[in-house]
């Protein structure tokens, strides 16, 4: 297991704890409502269990920052829509890191699973701001 | 005479047999998979899903080329994704079970996947899983 990998993706999911918590007061549709708060619940359980997996390795798993920097101030529904779709590719790209750097299957199969409710959630959101394609075709392989 | 036709079966039997084949590589499937995919979803009238498997198609093939061995003097001409012909019945509901199919099928082979190919079979994966998602 790359502990680096797995602090980078410990970020990601604290960034994404933290950015479902501040949107929440912008949306109101109920169903985008509904699905704020599962998304808050998966990343604080995905939170838990990646610090669980670095304790376990011997590592201090990296505490969250103070504030994250959202790509635009959020200040309307649209903008705290625009912030989930990017945390939830960030973290894409993190969990493909960590893929990418073990070769243990368990960790492997924890880390897809990672990788694929965030490109769901990605989706989801990308359609929720009318964006096109509303799939990436290639979660977490970056931009290109 | 009699020697020789003795010993023959014998001299056979010593030369070393042709190296076998290479066993199919198995990214050669999802190549298929995701072809037919993009058919299927060009048929049911799904753009986006249709370019996007025929993305996943030509890296996966990319990747295939690339693992593949090259013999000198081989005859055998570079495996080339050809289009496949819609399966009859093609609709948007066909599609959504094709494409979970395609997700398991990617998926399954992460977790021993050497770590060069790992990425792209997760992203495959969850690519299949967003255009689940996206059809809804």
């Amino acid at each position: 297991m790359s502990v680096d990998a797995m602090q980078g993706a410990l970020r990601a999911e604290h960034a994404a704890v933290w950015t479902y918590g501040l949107v929440s007061a912008f949306i109101a549709v109920p169903q985008q409502v509904a699905e704020v708060a599962d998304g808050a619940n998966a990343h604080r359980a995905r939170r838990d269990v990646t610090e669980r997996w670095l304790r376990d390795a011997g590592a201090t798993p990296q505490p969250p920052a103070a504030a994250y920097l959202a790509p635009q101030p959020v200040d309307s529904a649209a903008a705290a829509i625009a912030a989930l779709v990017s945390v939830e590719t960030d973290a894409c790209v993190a969990w493909r890191g960590v893929l990418e750097r073990t070769e243990d299957g368990a960790l492997r199969k924890s880390a897809l699973d990672a990788l694929t409710v965030s490109a769901v959630r990605a989706t989801r959101w990308r359609k929720a701001a009318g964006l096109t394609p509303a799939s990436i075709p290639f979660p977490g392989a970056g931009v290109g | 005479m009699l020697l020789a036709a003795a010993t023959a079966p014998l001299a056979v039997a010593c030369t070393t047999p042709p190296p076998p084949p290479p066993p199919p590589d198995p990214l050669s499937e999802l190549v298929k998979t995701a072809l037919s995919d993009a058919a299927l979803a060009t048929a049911a009238g799904a753009p986006e899903t249709a370019a996007a498997r025929s993305e996943h198609a030509a890296r996966l093939q990319a990747e295939v080329d690339r693992a593949t061995p090259r013999v000198p003097g081989s005859s055998v001409p570079p495996a080339t994704p050809t289009s496949v012909a819609p399966p009859p019945g093609a609709s948007r509901e066909a599609l959504v079970p094709a494409l979970q199919a395609a997700q398991k099928q990617a998926g399954d082979l992460v977790a021993s996947a050497q770590p060069y190919r790992v990425g792209l079979l997760a992203s495959v994966a969850a690519g299949c899983a967003s255009l689940v998602e996206a059809l809804s």
